[in-house]
C-alpha cells in the first residue's frame, strides 16, 4: 500500500473522528440553548425503533460501497450521505470518462475529485436553496406537485441511470446479463422490495456471475473495459 | 420568530456547511497534487471535476425539495443540516416520525412540532441513529481497502473486471427499479413507482447517451465534449418525461402499484 493511501486512510480517520464529534454536537447545542433534554425513556424508544434497521444497513453499505468509492471517497461520502442517488453516479462516470479502474492509484484521485466536487456542488446548492426558500419560496415553487417541472424531479434516478447504464453497459454488456436478468425477476416476484436490497443482489450477482464467466475462459481483460 | 428557524439554528447550520467545505476542499486539493505526481493531465481532473459539478445540480436541487417536505414539522434549518450529512429523505423521515410517536406524538411529521422538548429528541435521535457508518469506517476501510489490494496484485485482470461488475451491478439495482418496482398502492405518491413516466426517463436518456457515444466516436472535434454527455443525457431525459407527462393522455400515465 501507497504512501499517499497510507496518508489518506490517516486523514480520513482524522476528519472522521472530527465529523462525529461535530455532529453529536448539534443535539447537544439544541438542548442546551434551548434548555430542553430529551427524557432517556424517549430518545432510546425512539433510537431502538430506527436502530433496528439502520445500524445494521450501516454496515452493509460501508462494506458495499467502499470497494467503489475509493478510500477518500468513502470517507467523504459517508460524511455528506446521498451515496446511491449522488456519489456513487459521480465516481461511476468520471472512472468510465476518464478510463481509470477503481482499483489502480489514478482511480482513486478521480474517485476522490468527482465525490470532492459533488460533495462542495450539492452542500453550496441546499444551502442557496434553504436561503432561497426561506427568503421568496423559489425552490418550493419549481419542485412541489403543482410546478409543471415536478413530474422531471420524480423521476431525476431513471434518467440518472439510464445515462451512465447505456456507457457502462456498452463497454460491459457481457457483465450486465444475469445481474439485470435476477433483479427483474425479483421486481416482478415482489416490486416493492427497497433499493438497498436490491443493489446487494446487483453487485452479489454481478460479482458471483463474473468470476464463474472469467474461470470458465468466456472474459478477456477487454470486457472490463481495459484494453492495454 | 419560530424557535425552530432562529438566528442560533441558522449558525449552526452555517457551521455544518463550513466544515463539510472545507473537508471536501482539503481531500480535492490533495487528490489534484497527487493527479499531478501521477502525471495524470489537467484537462483530465478539471473534467472529472465539471462533469460532477453538472451531475450533482438536479440531485441536490431534489434534495431541497425533501427539506420542503420536513420543514412544515421540524422547520427549515434542522432538515437542512441532516440532508447536507448523512442523511437522506428516507431515514431522516422515519426517525422523526419514530422520535415523535415513541413521545406520544400520533401525528407525527405532518403537523407542526411546537414544543423544544419534542424538537430536541427528534434531533437527538435523527443524529445518534445516522452516525453508524462514521463509528465503523475508521475501523474497517483500511483493512477492507488492504484486503482489496491484495486482491488485486494476484491477478490484475480478474480485479478489473470484478469492480466493472460492482458498478454494474448497481447500475443494474436502479435501472431494474425504473422498470418494475412498484409504489405503495395506499400511498398516492408521484414517482415512488416505476411506470409510463420512469420507463420514458430510462429510455430516452440511454438513446441520447448512446447517440452521444455515437457522435464522439466519429467527429473528433466532439471529444472535448465526452464529460458532457452524460449530464446532458440526464437533463435530456428529464426533458422528453416532461414532454410525454404534457402531450400524453393521463390515462396512459401510469406507475405499476403493490
Amino acid at each position: 500500500m501507497s504512501d499517499y493511501f497510507n496518508k489518506t486512510h490517516t486523514w480520513g480517520r482524522i476528519w472522521t473522528a472530527a465529523a462525529l464529534a461535530i455532529f453529536l454536537c448539534i443535539p447537544v447545542a439544541i438542548s442546551v440553548h434551548f434548555n430542553a433534554w430529551p427524557k432517556a425513556e424517549y430518545f432510546f424508544k425512539g433510537l431502538a425503533a430506527v436502530a433496528v434497521i439502520f445500524y445494521p444497513t450501516a454496515v452493509i453499505e460501508v462494506i458495499s460501497y467502499a470497494p467503489l468509492l475509493g478510500a477518500a471517497g468513502t470517507y467523504l461520502s459517508f460524511v455528506t450521505g446521498n451515496i446511491a442517488n449522488l456519489k456513487l453516479p459521480c465516481t461511476i462516470s468520471a472512472l468510465e470518462t476518464t478510463g481509470y479502474s477503481a482499483t489502480e492509484e489514478e482511480g482513486e484521485v478521480i474517485s476522490t475529485i468527482a465525490v470532492a466536487v459533488s460533495s462542495i456542488v450539492t452542500t453550496v446548492i441546499i444551502a442557496l436553496g434553504v436561503l432561497l426558500m426561506s427568503v421568496t419560496g423559489f425552490i418550493t415553487s419549481i419542485t412541489s406537485p403543482d410546478s409543471p417541472l415536478y413530474p422531471a424531479f420524480q423521476q431525476i434516478l431513471p434518467c440518472l441511470f439510464g445515462a451512465i447504464g447505456a456507457g457502462y453497459f456498452y463497454k460491459h454488456y457481457k457483465l450486465a446479463v444475469a445481474p439485470l436478468a435476477v433483479i427483474l425477476i425479483v421486481l416482478a416476484i415482489n416490486g416493492g422490495i427497497q433499493t438497498g436490497i436490491l443493489i446487494v443482489i446487483g453487485v452479489v450477482t454481478a460479482l458471483l456471475a463474473t468470476h464463474l464467466m472469467y474461470k470458465g475462459g468466456l472474459l478477456t481483460k477487454k470486457d472490463g473495459g481495459f484494453d492495454e | 420568530m419560530d424557535f425552530k428557524s432562529s438566528s442560533f439554528m441558522y449558525i449552526l447550520g452555517f457551521g455544518v456547511v463550513l466544515f463539510v467545505l472545507v473537508q471536501s476542499t482539503f481531500f480535492l486539493v490533495r487528490a489534484i497534487k497527487r493527479g499531478k505526481e501521477l502525471g495524470i493531465s489537467s484537462q483530465k481532473m478539471k473534467s472529472t471535476a465539471l462533469q460532477s459539478a453538472l451531475f450533482s445540480i438536479a440531485p441536490a436541487i431534489s434534495i431541497v425539495a425533501t427539506v420542503i417536505v420536513l420543514s412544515s414539522a421540524l422547520g427549515v434549518v434542522l432538515p437542512w443540516i441532516r440532508l447536507t450529512v448523512i442523511g437522506n429523505l428516507q431515514y431522516e423521515t422515519s426517525s422523526a416520525q419514530a422520535a415523535l410517536n415513541a413521545m406520544g406524538n400520533s401525528a407525527g411529521i405532518s403537523a407542526a412540532i411546537t414544543s423544544p422538548e419534542q424538537f430536541s429528541t427528534v434531533a437527538w435521535v435523527m443524529t445518534v441513529g445516522s452516525v453508524m457508518p462514521l463509528v465503523i469506517l475508521p475501523f474497517v476501510l483500511k483493512k477492507l481497502q488492504t484486503g482489496i489490494g491484495k486482491a488485486v496484485g494476484k491477478d490484475k485482470v480478474w480485479a478489473n473486471l470484478m469492480s466493472a461488475a460492482a458498478f454494474i451491478g448497481l447500475i443494474c439495482a436502479f435501472i431494474g427499479r425504473a422498470i418494475l418496482g412498484t409504489g405503495d398502492k395506499n400511498a398516492d405518491i408521484i414517482g415512488d413507482g416505476a411506470g409510463t413516466l420512469s420507463i420514458t426517463g430510462l429510455l430516452s436518456s440511454v438513446a441520447f447517451m448512446l447517440i452521444f457515444t455515437y457522435l464522439i466516436k466519429k467527429i473528433p472535434k466532439l471529444q472535448k465534449l465526452e464529460s458532457f454527455a452524460m449530464p446532458l443525457s440526464m437533463f435530456l431525459g428529464m426533458g422528453v418525461v416532461l414532454l410525454v407527462n404534457h402531450f400524453l393522455p393521463s390515462a396512459y400515465i401510469v406507475e405499476w402499484r403493490y
